[in-house]
């Protein structure tokens, strides 16, 4: 059960957050279809700001140390740096989709296209093969452990300890507090309700003085920032902390999410937990022991690996067949804002 | 009456006016990273720099290095087969995003269905005991049996947007991956997967591979026919598939422009609302459009697989093909022409070529070249803007009609994004 | 001019007003002057300038010249913000609403008040909305959302934006097109309240009805120019309405009178819901066309007429009654059916009409390219088609760059209007139903036109024209029905009738068989 929990919130998280960069942009009116550009993007900066630093003298002393509270400063430093490219690559699709009124669909294409090919151009160039990785046992520098908190080798925590502390990190656990900070940002105060305004009715918005283009950028910058972040969260918790250009279709995973979750931060989480679970069983169905007694139950029930995997795919394009005529989707958004139209 | 415009003035000569640019710009683009990269680097330097740009340009007609260790150039028969067999799935798919983006629909879905295509050729093609059938018929009914994969998987976004207004480029993606996972399912639980090289369990069977008595045997199988291509572009993997490719690009560049069939799909693809004024259907031709374009994608992974030289990665689940994707910016690239489909295809490939010989030859990847591709279609998304910034320079050369209609207009009805709206269908 | 002195009496002037756009002048010279605490209509005809004098005053356009005080000084209004911050608030036709967010949050957007980082104070804010829902009787249910409330309740809304924001000059937009008679009558109780105490109102309208009985002056303008300012104490409908269409006929049409014959199209007790509200756009309409004869469809816009046109050539559902074209129920049939006995000129012919896209040629057998003489076994007849084009071409006078292949986009509207004539008239239907034909067209090009519909009634064919402007109206037709909202309110002979009676029609002050109230 500790094992089936972890993993799907190790899961789940990076979904529910780049979901949420989605809103974001979406309910500022720009469909962001870059998220996975973002997110391969964010991961490879993330990576490599790791890599770079972790020969620092700062860094060494802290391992030596094993400073744990410096490891996790450095941790977060990383997934702040992550965010930060990923807003800058985001201004991309901004320039193109709010200055130049382009297509915003072939503009998030075009990120989707060019975040793995610059990753892989310059991983190449830097580790001469086609992933990057830190020295040894890289991620456990950002793993919480019992040891943290005073335990021993062989003691064990309460189990609600060892189900969301020990060898979770802390990066799951900032992400889950930003998605609920974001989400009461974006009901409860003036810049939230003026976003969705912008999102849903720009003319009426920009004839109440709101600058329907300021608010679309910062729509998506946030966007870009919470997909890059959710990127290398992404690559620290499942992948290692690597990077290969690659975050195997969890961009548009999170896309599904969004839309499965009906733009709303709520069911996001909802939906994420869910497809976060789909994703655990597929990845180790076959050695779950959910209740700790010798059963595997879901290699008895036999279906295949890949059903699970493609489950939240199916599910969504159910969902979108049958609330077709009533979905919540932004309705201006995809839609170039003219101030000269009125 | 019938006089004639300035050339600079005509719509298609501005297009490929801004193809050029952007294409212009994007080489600049890779060239630039190049040389920064060159001179940022402690191992590389100007000289190296220098030679990858030149590769980047001229890499097709590289021979590798001579003695001295320098670059050297001329025709290189191998290299110009690969590039034309590279351009061989990538004229399908470029065709399927065209033909769709034509008649208003974005088809991102290529990849999946190119995906089944895969699925769907390989698996009639190694299915069927040699011998059972003559080899010509086995070749046809997998091709043909991928395109009614792909055309079936393109119907699924299809109906969905013509029956539901569902965006078609959400239910794209979904299909895309339900694809990439389905087809992973269905090669991890056939007897396709490569057994017989020991290194190669990965993949499946190359088409040369025949099933004789329950056993795969080499050069039992089936290959798309060189056509004496082989012996143009000596060591190349060409085949007459890439024959094939051009000919579907004519015989769809004949069905949109010469056909009443192209007729309409166009005209719903122009304006949704003046072919429903007019009395033609337009679900029916959203619906039509996706199973063509769905075909189309197909078809081309059936060439390529079928080419017997290919082997396929089975465990797909994590990742989309390029080449459906890169469909993307053929199409683009060649203002959705169907004939100019196959020299962006060319193009695009002859790029692919160069970035190998990146590799190879220097300490640069390949990989600056999707990045270059990835630049001509960022471009490509407000190549409205481009070519209507070349009209205004052109202004200044030859008059127009003052009474004439602006550009743009207000709504442009293909842009993918315009038509989720307020469609009511 | 005298008025100009003594500015003190003036909370906003508009002076001099002049906006052009490309080719037309939309405001020539027009000046507005607004009274504390008055309610000032704005009358005109479709066209006639009103919603660009309102969109410069509220700063959505810059006039070219001309100026604006406000209580005798010069402000520049270059965005609505810098309208807001002088107190000018408007209500849009169509209105500004986020339909997915409460009442509450649409009167605060733009507005809101907050707290620490930005929090929103919504308690605050409810208070402050429920004191003015109640003092103006504006019932409201804030947690409602937009989407969910009635039109007069989300004009409510508006208004309250307004004065949330203390707005003290209030545009109303055409407020009445949308509600109902007990809604309107609401409305014209608020605003006397609003009137009352101080603040000033500009009600624009070609309700004659609703201008009597709560403006206090009006001013006209027709055609882009102003006409006059009157206190409506002092003058009637009668005099209203001359003001606002005054004018002889100007168009003249050679025609005979016409010999009509047999129905051709008869629509009886026909429905058509609207997209916009509840209510049905054509509501129990009832009305024949015979061969030979042209019947017009008058009135201003948005009463009905699209729809009717939509329902009629099966682009909208109806939801009653029923349609017969040559003695065949064609009620359920499709577009392409009904094409069969029909020619439909669209009003809106960059929608409908064209596919820019195409080239002219293309554009001409837009319905008839599956016909046999343009297509053999799938594959289009270019010669075919080309010499099809050439013929309308040269036989209705249509002009373009290149010919049969100039792109429809790079031709003059004009040129691109006389090719979807070409084409609709030369389908040789019995039935050819015109919407606005002539509209945005130069004098030529409308002759022209006009001289096609008669042509074709004089060969016999039933012709349904459907136009706003009175002239066409006056000019062309041998019957004239009068639409006002959804409904047919007057059947007139335009050798009886003049355009005074019929902007009364119109204007929905006098209907058939009854006075209109009021």
């Amino acid at each position: 059960m500790t094992f089936l929990i972890q993993q799907t919130l190790l899961y789940a998280v990076p979904l529910m957050i780049v979901a949420l960069a989605g809103v974001f942009a979406e309910r500022s009116g720009i469909i962001n279809l870059a998220l996975e550009g973002i997110m391969i993007f964010g991961a490879f900066i993330g990576v490599l700001f790791v890599r770079i630093m972790q020969g620092s003298a700062w860094i060494g002393a802290a391992k030596a140390a094993n400073a744990y509270g410096t490891l996790q400063l450095f941790g977060v430093l990383a997934m702040l740096v992550a965010a930060i490219f990923g807003a800058l690559f985001s201004l991309l699709l901004s320039f193109a989709s709010i200055n130049l009124r382009a297509d915003q669909t072939i503009g998030g294409t075009a990120l989707n296209l060019m975040a793995p090919a610059l990753a892989l151009f310059f991983i190449r160039l830097i580790a001469n093969q086609n992933t990057l990785y830190i020295d040894g046992d890289g991620p456990s520098w950002f793993m919480i452990k019992k040891a943290m908190f005073g335990y021993g080798r062989t003691e064990k925590m309460s189990w609600l300890g060892e189900t969301f502390i020990n060898k979770m990190y802390l990066a799951t656990y900032i992400c889950i507090i930003l998605f609920i900070v974001l989400s009461i940002l974006l009901y409860k105060t003036r810049f939230g309700l003026r976003l969705r305004a912008c999102g849903e009715n720009p003319q009426a918005a920009d004839s109440l003085g709101i600058n329907v283009y300021h608010m679309r950028y910062a729509g998506t910058t946030i966007s870009g920032a919470l997909a890059g972040m959710g990127g290398f969260v992404y690559a620290l918790t499942t992948a290692n902390c690597t990077s290969n250009g690659d975050v195997a279709g969890f961009g548009f995973l999170a896309l599904a999410v969004m839309i499965f979750g009906n733009w709303k931060p709520l069911n996001i989480a909802g939906a994420s937990l869910l497809f976060g679970l789909f994703k655990c069983i597929a990845a180790a169905y076959s050695s779950i022991d959910i209740n700790g007694d010798g059963v595997y139950l879901l290699k008895e029930i036999g279906i295949n690996e890949n059903v699970y995997r493609m489950l939240p795919y199916v599910i969504t394009l159910i969902v979108l067949a049958f609330t077709s005529k009533s979905s919540r989707a932004p309705k201006a958004e995809g839609i170039p804002y003219d101030k000269g139209q009125r | 009456m019938n006089q004639k415009e300035p050339l600079l003035q005509r719509e298609g000569a501005k297009s490929v006016l801004a193809s050029l640019l952007s294409i212009a710009i994007g080489l600049a683009f890779g060239a630039l990273a190049i040389l920064v990269v060159g001179l940022a680097s402690r191992d590389l330097g100007a000289g190296s720099a220098w030679e990858g740009i030149r590769l980047i340009f001229g890499g097709l007609f590289s021979t590798g290095r001579g003695a001295s260790g320098a670059l050297t150039w001329g025709f290189n028969g191998q290299n110009i087969g690969n590039m034309l067999f590279r351009a061989m799935p990538l004229i399908m798919t470029g065709l399927s995003v065209a033909m769709a983006y034509k008649t208003g629909l974005f088809n991102i879905g290529a990849p999946g269905q190119y995906l089944m295509g895969t699925l769907a050729s390989l698996a009639i093609a190694l299915g069927i005991p040699s011998g059972a059938l003559p080899k010509p018929l086995i070749w046809l009914l997998a091709f043909c049996g991928a395109i009614l994969a792909g055309a079936i998987w393109g119907a699924i976004p299809g109906a969905l947007k013509a029956f539901l207004n569902i965006n078609e480029v959400i239910a794209c993606i979904m299909t895309n991956w339900i694809a990439a996972n389905f087809v992973t399912w269905m090669f991890s639980i056939s007897n396709f997967k490569n057994v017989v090289e020991n290194t190669k369990s990965s993949y499946i069977y190359k088409t040369t591979y025949g099933l004789v008595d329950g056993k795969y045997v080499s050069g039992a199988g089936i290959a798309t026919s060189k056509m004496g291509l082989d012996k143009v572009f000596p060591g190349s993997q060409i085949n007459g598939g890439i024959l094939i490719a051009i000919l579907f690009a004519i015989g769809v560049y004949v069905m949109m422009e010469k056909t009443t069939f192209g007729y309409e799909l166009k005209a719903c693809g122009s304006n949704r609302h003046a072919a429903r004024y007019a009395g033609i259907s337009d679900r029916r031709n959203i619906v039509l459009s996706m199973v063509i374009a769905g075909g189309l994608s197909a078809a081309g992974a059936g060439l390529y697989c079928l080419s017997g030289n290919t082997e396929f990665f089975w465990s797909t689940y994590q990742s989309l093909p390029a080449i459906g994707f890169n469909g993307i910016p053929v199409a683009l690239l060649a203002v959705c022409n169907p004939i100019g489909v196959i020299f962006t295809a060319i193009f695009m490939s002859m790029l692919s070529i160069s970035g190998l010989q990146l590799t190879n030859l220097t300490a640069y990847n390949e990989y600056i070249t999707d990045v270059i591709i990835a630049v001509i279609v960022y471009l490509s998304a407000f190549s409205l803007v481009i070519k209507m910034w070349l009209g205004r320079r052109k202004d200044k050369v030859g008059a127009v009609d003052a009474n004439a209609e602006p550009l743009v207009p207000k709504s442009e009805p293909k842009t993918v994004s315009e038509a989720k709206g307020g469609d009511e269908a | 001019m005298a008025a100009l002195d003594n500015s003190q009496d003036y909370v906003i002037e508009m002076l001099h007003i002049t906006k052009e756009f490309p080719g037309i002048k939309a405001n020539d010279d027009i000046t507005l002057q607004l009274r504390r605490g008055e309610i000032h209509a704005l009358l005109g005809e479709n066209g006639a300038g009103k919603s660009t004098l309102m969109s410069v005053l509220f700063g959505l356009y810059q006039p070219e010249q001309g100026e604006i005080r406000k209580n005798g000084e010069r402000v520049l209004i270059n965005n609505p913000n810098d309208a807001t911050a002088l107190g000018i608030g408007m209500v849009h036709q169509h209105f500004k609403l986020v339909e997915v967010f409460t009442v509450l949050d649409n009167i605060i957007l733009g507005a809101e008040t907050t707290g620490a980082l930005g929090f929103l104070k919504k308690a605050e804010a409810r208070k402050k909305v429920q004191a003015l829902s109640e003092k103006y009787g504006l019932k409201v249910d804030l947690d409602a959302k937009v989407e969910d409330i009635t039109v007069g309740m989300q004009q409510r809304v508006e208004i309250l934006k307004m004065l949330y924001r203390d707005n003290e000059i209030l545009i109303f937009d055409e407020p009445t097109a949308v509600l109902t008679p007990q809604e309107i009558e609401e409305l014209m109780a608020t605003m006397k309240e609003f009137a009352r105490e101080g603040k000033s109102i500009l009600f624009i309208s070609h309700k004659l009805n609703e201008i009597m009985a709560v403006a206090d002056r009006v001013s006209v303008l027709r055609k882009g120019k102003y006409v006059g300012t009157v206190n409506t104490a002092d003058t009637n409908k009668q005099e209203l309405s001359n003001m606002m269409v005054g004018r002889p006929v100007q168009l003249v049409v050679t025609k005979d009178d016409a010999r009509p014959g047999e129905d051709v199209l008869r629509v009886e007790h026909f429905s058509v819901p609207s997209h916009v509200h509840k209510r049905n756009a054509v509501n129990d309409v009832s009305f024949t066309v015979r061969a030979g004869e042209i019947v017009c469809i008058a009135g201003i816009d948005g009463n009905g007429q699209t729809e009717l046109v939509y329902g009629l050539s099966g682009m909208d559902k109806s939801n009653g009654g029923s349609v017969t074209l040559c003695g065949e129920d064609i009620t359920h049939y499709s577009i392409h059916r009904r094409g069969g006995n029909m020619s439909h000129i669209p009003e809106d012919r960059h929608k409908h009409g064209l596919v820019l896209d195409f080239t002219l040629e293309q554009n001409l057998v837009l319905q008839r390219f599956r016909e046999p003489q343009f297509q053999h076994a799938g594959f289009i007849d270019e010669g075919a088609v080309r010499g099809y084009a050439q013929r309308l071409i040269e036989q209705y006078d249509v002009r373009s760059g290149q010919g049969p292949v100039t792109k429809a986009r790079s031709m003059s509207g004009g040129n691109q209007q006389k090719a979807i004539i070409a084409r609709e008239v030369d389908r040789d239907k019995p039935l050819i139903i015109a919407v606005q034909p002539t509209r945005g067209l130069d004098v030529g090009a409308i002759e022209y036109i006009h001289s096609q519909l008669v042509a074709e009634r004089d060969r016999g064919k039933a012709i349904l024209l459907v136009s706003l402007e009175l002239d066409e109206v006056m000019s062309l037709s041998d019957r004239i029905l009068v639409m006002y909202e959804g409904e047919i309110v007057g059947e007139l002979d335009p050798k009886k009738t003049n355009v005074q009676e019929l902007g009364l029609y119109m204007a929905g002050a006098k209907r058939e068989g009854k006075e209109a109230l009021a």
